[in-house]
């Protein structure tokens, strides 16, 4: 009776998904790794990077940033009341640029020589030195950051103690770290001027991806509260159930003001610039599309939903925020990026390519998900003092 | 939790303040996509009656686009409707007025209303009478960024079209040609004196001069009209008649049209404006300069290619040490300027461009047609005579002219064949191709096959040897010229990179004198046509 | 947690020593990079390439390119537009149907080449001789270069699963470092190429603009473009019409990042005390209201106290009073019961009083 159970329990329709896309995943690296870029993606000699700089590095590190927004708010500014969700936040964070990296080793050519910019041969002109030093020191503080769950898990009391009195100097140095290389993408574009729409470059490019990023942080983090609040409920406790909904409208709140600033800055970039007569065009109609329905839009309905202390409002547009920073990353990254060149050079993913990113997603949801379901994630391990 | 109201208002302003908003942006997005989408209006082929009305100029800046006006379409459709020039144009003191339905400009309004009320009165008309009309909205006629295109071509009384005005005008000179007394401020002629219309009509209306424009088209177009009106044979009255590039290719040419009748000499020393005779001293002056003007009243078009702004001689504005009216520009300037046309350096110089003599002459450098001595001495011919500085209105002057110029000797001969090498070997580069075996007598004769009659090239080309100059360069003219590869090395010089090395200066030479000469064949990069390859 | 004078003064120090080693970022300086004195270049001349392809087949050879499908002297190939590939460092393109003309189109060998300013492992050098050179020895594959490089030159080798390189034109630097000359310019057969010294190559190149006004645009694509290239070109069409780019601008590559790298040790500087001062407010703010809450719910302790004790005393002194009152009531009661007894005793007595058996007389 209860192996019945257990089966039952193992393959529940998500799990044989997940399970399906691993498998396919797990191929298509072999292939990856054994046939070439070129057989895997469609990169082109035009088209250098694709999806996974696009989406796996340049979204995954967005979506990242609310580990370093809600330690910041709770251990900087003293909002004691979100303390509840810098634990899960730390975890998203920590996990997106752990699966960063890993989904980095796909895509250039020579993994293994990933060390080389630190350890060997150090280009520190390039802006992508920076993103490269930036994020490794950050994903050590993550780490770091992460450690006590996992100690208090494992019973390292002392550990665990010596740890959490780190926490200060360890949120100091992500909002740091997370400052420089968040800024530092957008700054990966400022050399390619004539490659990418006027409407998308601008000499603020740094400022505007690291305005974005926090505004990802506030919005993933009450995302990714709405998921495990509907799919990890039973893992919650009281503090965290209890918090919930404060944390939709202070974060909502914080969100609606950011968005309606990089709405102006943005706005000011046109102006700055005189692009106005790029408005007109077919990319411009895009671009409107970017900031009218992906930055004007949510930044009101953060403001309604706070307003009238509507969660769902909140919670649905917390998830059409996310979406925007990926609109946002892919149109500078692939849609806005090679706009001079005629179309049939210009580039949209293989499949294998949108496989692999499918694959580590699944893989970080995979792997959040076992951590939340056993370590004192979303509630507080009773043996410990609340930090 | 509040009243109802309350919440009613704090929940519209967030609304209402998105919607505004994004109404300014989409109000910007299309305001601008307006204004860089270019109008349907735009002509593809263009017209070369189109005036662009833009009379409210005088007034100050226009409020809205000047209005492209196509005037063929209109006396077109004036013929249509049994009418002439009078529909639109007003008869002042026998002239027809060129404004549009009145004499003057008298105020903006004014002149705004009588284009608007007449030209869309007109158009209304005609709708109304289900006829094919014109514009009537602003937007018709006041096209913002229009692409016009005008295929408007200026037409030049050339010799030709002369001949034919004079034939058809029975020799009466003062027909078309007038002088202007400022004192009496009436138009008289003298015959003798006449000059082309563009001497005084310049392009804009002066005091008591009015513009070129406005001159040719009073005195030609109404002279065509009353002839036409006896339905005699006449010339265009419609803009396209003139200045259509179609038109005035149909247009019929004399082949030789007599020698216009203007006491102009047959050779003359080119004056300089400086005394002749004793009285001042006259050594170390360049020789006066024979020109034989009949034959260059055959070689160009009109008068004007050199009497630019006057018949008079060129010193008489261009002195020696340069003056106001000849624009500070110095006679030794007008006479050897590379790139003028009117100078005769210049004209000289735009016949080397001739496919017949660019093969050599498109390789030489800008400045060498003044370094060469024998240049300079073609015209400034140093014969030795009595008196080598005559006094420049002297009949002595005259006979000196003609003398000079018989003693000019063309050169014709070539090189006697036989000491012109049939082929020659190449073989100083056989790498990866064979030696090339260049039928050398064949293309020298070919050249000189091709100056044979030019006047100009025979003159200046002033020894047998100059015609092998052209490949055999930087070296003095002789029957034995240098090898190439005396100073053609292996590769470009470090020190020298003007010097191509030897398969270059071989390739260079060839091929673009084969360009410039429109050869079809060789083709440059059919390498086995000139040298087999190895192998 | 307070922070201590001590620790704020030790994070002043880290914070400006930060500050003080980012010398290398320089951005708001005039600094400008000249060049090399004696860089060497290479000139192409437009009018004079005949498009024959020589230069593209002298390029396989020497770099030991893989053959092409369709050999050097096929040049139907020229129909069509082409690009610099993995196996082609140079191709030569054909503009104009009538009277063509060709452009060869390779690595140009900037002045401030973007490949190198953008490459996080130095993997591009640009020599003193003029040549930018790859090393892949190096190379991690990021194809950020690629990104980088305004003329879309760098090639990459995607279907080399295990050493991948990056594939561009090297100026022969092992050739010109021995005093031959590159590949291309050895081959051409018109000389369309030359090869020498940058400065010299400039003078020739205006002395051809000079000498040949008609022929020439008057424009040095190279001279400028990018900060400057070392490889320098002439034409006698457009270059917008012979595929050349003309809205690149004149700002080197480097420059347009050196803003947003000049910014990183400031960041660094700066951070830790914009960060560590708003802690520092909060938690004052934080002590300060619990110090106020401390002082508030002590004065209400007090005042309570206060009144409690009021009230105790009103009460002690009331019972006492009562007390009191009591007390002389009783007294009152009793005084009045012990009158009342006495009367009635004197009453009783007066009854008894003739026989005074017990000798209570009046005498005792």
């Amino acid at each position: 009776m209860s192996q019945q159970a257990n089966r039952s329990t193992l393959f529940t329709p998500f799990n044989v998904i997940a399970g399906l896309i691993v498998i396919m995943g797990l191929i298509l690296t072999v292939i990856r790794f054994t046939k070439g870029l070129d057989a895997t993606t469609n990169l082109s000699d035009y088209n250098p990077w694709g999806l996974w700089i696009g989406f796996d590095l340049l979204v995954g590190v967005a979506l990242a940033a609310g580990g370093y927004v809600t330690s910041a708010a709770v251990y900087i500014f003293g909002m004691k009341r979100y303390h509840s969700a810098v634990r899960p936040a730390i975890l998203t964070a920590f996990l997106g640029y752990a699966l960063v990296v890993f989904a980095l080793n796909y895509d250039v050519g020579r993994p293994w020589r990933l060390p080389y910019p630190f350890f060997v041969s150090q280009g520190t002109t390039s802006l992508l030195f920076e993103v490269g030093a930036c994020v490794a020191l950050y994903l050590s503080v993550l780490f770091i950051e992460f450690s006590p769950a996992a100690m208090e898990w494992l019973g390292l009391k002392k550990a665990r103690n010596l740890v959490v009195k780190l926490t200060m100097v360890l949120t100091i140095l992500g909002v740091i770290l997370s400052t420089l290389h968040q800024s530092s993408l957008g700054a990966l574009f400022l050399i390619a001027p004539s490659k990418l729409h006027p409407l998308w470059y601008s000499s603020y490019l740094p400022i505007f991806f690291f305005v974005t990023s926090t505004i990802a942080g506030l919005s993933m983090v009450i995302f990714e509260s709405t998921l495990s609040h509907h799919f990890l409920h039973d893992k919650m406790d009281e503090a965290h159930l209890a918090g919930n909904k404060g944390l939709a409208l202070g974060f909502g709140k914080a969100a609606a003001w950011v968005l309606a600033g990089y709405f102006v800055i943005k706005t000011i970039g046109v102006a700055a610039d005189n692009n106005w007569h790029y408005l007109g065009t077919g990319y411009g109609a895009w671009f409107l599309v970017e900031m009218l329905g992906f930055v004007a839009l949510p930044a009101f309905m953060y403001a309604v939903g706070v307003r009238d202390r509507n969660i769902k409002i909140i919670r649905w547009t917390a998830a059409w925020t996310v979406l925007g920073i990926v609109v946002n990353r892919f149109n500078i990254s692939m849609v806005a990026f090679n706009y001079h060149l005629p179309s049939s050079e210009r580039y949209f993913p293989h499949w294998m390519e949108i496989g692999i990113s499918v694959f580590i997603v699944t893989v970080g949801i995979l792997v959040f998900r076992f951590i939340c379901t056993r370590m004192p994630i979303l509630y507080e391990h009773p043996d410990y003092e609340s930090h | 939790m509040q009243g109802i109201g309350k919440m009613g208002i704090k929940k519209i302003y967030p609304f209402g303040m998105g919607i505004l908003l994004c109404g300014v942006f989409v109000l910007a997005a299309v305001w601008t996509a307006a204004a860089a989408v270019p109008p349907a209006e735009a002509l593809a082929l263009g017209r070369a009656d189109l005036i662009v009305i833009d009379g409210l100029k005088s007034f100050g800046p226009l409020e809205r686009p000047p209005v492209p006006f196509y005037h063929d379409k209109h006396t077109d459709a004036m013929v249509k409707q049994n009418k002439d020039c009078s529909a639109c144009h007003e008869t002042v003191k026998d002239k027809l007025s060129r404004k549009f339905k009145r004499v003057q400009d008298n105020s903006k309004t004014a002149v705004m209303d009588v284009y608007h009320d007449q030209c869309i009165g007109c158009h209304k008309e005609r709708k109304s009478a289900n006829k094919a009309g014109g514009p009537v909205t602003c937007g018709e006629c006041h096209i913002k960024d229009a692409m016009l295109r005008s295929t408007w071509q200026a037409i030049t009384l050339d010799k030709s079209l002369h001949y034919r005005h004079v034939k058809a005008n029975e020799k009466k000179c003062e027909t078309c040609h007038h002088e202007f007394n400022p004192q009496t401020k009436a138009l008289y002629y003298t015959k003798g004196d006449e000059g082309a219309c563009l001497y005084c009509h310049k392009k804009k209306t002066e005091e008591n001069r009015i513009s070129n424009r406005l001159a040719s088209h009073q005195a030609c177009i109404a002279c065509h009209r009353q002839l036409a009106a006896k339905d005699k044979d006449a010339g265009p009255a419609q803009c396209s008649g003139c200045h259509d590039p179609r038109q005035q290719a149909l247009l019929e040419k004399i082949a030789d049209p007599p020698r216009m009748e203007r006491n102009q000499p047959d050779a003359v020393l080119v004056k300089t404006g400086l005394k002749g005779g004793n009285p001042e001293p006259v050594t170390n002056r360049m020789r006066p300069v024979p020109f034989d003007h009949r034959a260059h009243e055959g070689y160009n078009n009109s008068c004007r290619q050199c009497h630019h702004a006057d018949l008079k001689s060129c010193a008489t504005c261009h002195t020696v040490q340069g003056d106001e009216e000849g624009r500070q520009v110095k006679l030794a300037q007008a006479m050897h300027q590379n790139d003028a046309r009117n100078s005769c350096v210049g004209c000289h110089k735009q016949q080397q461009a001739e496919p017949a003599c660019a093969g050599c002459h498109s390789s030489i450098v800008k400045g060498r047609s003044l370094t060469s001595e024998a240049a300079c001495k073609t015209c400034h011919m140093n014969i030795p005579v009595e008196n080598p500085y005559p006094d420049e209105s002297s009949a002595e002057s005259k006979s000196m002219a003609a003398d000079l110029l018989a003693a000019r000797k063309p050169v014709v001969e070539t090189v006697p064949v036989d000491q012109i090498p049939e082929t020659v070997t190449i073989q100083s580069l056989t790498h990866d191709y064979e030696a090339v075996a260049l039928p050398h007598r064949k293309i020298v004769l070919k050249l000189a096959a091709g100056v044979k009659d030019n006047r100009l090239a025979a003159y200046f080309h002033d020894a047998p040897t100059t015609l092998c100059q052209g490949c055999h360069h930087n070296s003095p003219a002789t029957v034995k010229p240098p090898q190439c590869g005396s100073c053609h090395g292996r590769s470009s010089e470090a020190l020298n990179l003007t010097r191509p090395g030897l398969m270059a200066a071989y390739h260079q030479q060839c091929i673009q004198c084969h360009d410039k000469m429109g050869l079809e064949k060789p083709v440059s990069r059919e390498c086995t046509t000139c040298h087999a390859k190895r192998k | 947690m307070s922070i201590s004078r001590r620790k704020f003064l030790g994070w002043m120090g880290a914070a400006s020593l930060t500050s003080a080693v980012g010398t290398s970022a320089r951005a708001a300086s005039n600094h400008e990079f000249k060049g090399y004195e004696d860089s060497m270049a290479v000139l192409h001349d437009i009018t004079r390439c005949i498009g024959c392809r020589k230069c593209e087949g002298a390029c396989n050879t020497v770099n030991d390119l893989p053959k092409p499908e369709k050999p050097f002297d096929d040049l139907t190939v020229l129909e069509e537009k082409r690009r610099t590939t993995a196996k082609a460092y140079t191709v030569v393109n054909q503009f104009g149907g009538q009277a063509p003309t060709f452009v060869k189109k390779q690595c140009n060998h900037c002045q401030e080449p973007a490949c190198a300013s953008a490459c996080f492992v130095k993997a591009f050098t640009k020599t003193p001789e003029g040549a930018v050179v790859y090393n892949e020895k190096v190379c991690v594959g990021c194809r950020y270069c690629m990104i980088a490089c305004p003329f879309e030159i760098p090639a990459y080798e995607y279907d080399e699963p295990f050493t991948p390189r990056i594939m561009k034109c090297t100026m022969c630097y092992p050739r010109i470092t021995k005093g031959l000359l590159p590949g291309c310019v050895e081959a051409c057969p018109t000389e369309a190429l030359v090869f020498g010294k940058r400065q010299a190559l400039l003078k020739v190149a205006r002395q051809r603009i000079a000498d040949y006004p008609d022929r020439y645009v008057d424009h040095i694509y190279g001279e400028k473009e990018m900060g400057g290239t070392n490889w320098l070109y002439l034409t006698s069409k457009p270059y917008g019409e012979v595929g050349m780019r003309e809205d690149l601008g004149n700002t080197p590559a480097p420059k347009l990042t050196k803003g947003a790298l000049g910014a990183v040790p400031m960041v660094v500087g700066l951070w830790p005390v914009l960060l560590t001062g708003i802690y520092a407010i909060n938690k004052r703010k934080e002590k300060i209201a619990a110090e106020e809450q401390h002082a508030a719910v002590d004065e209400a302790v007090a005042q309570t106290n206060a009144e409690a004790e009021a009230k105790l005393a009103a009460a002690m002194e009331k019972a006492a009073q009562n007390q009191e009152a009591a007390v002389a009531r009783e007294v009152k009661k009793a005084l009045e019961e012990a009158a009342k007894a006495a009367a009635e005793a004197e009453a009783a007595k007066d009854e008894k009083g003739s026989d005074a058996p017990d000798g209570t007389s009046e005498d005792a």
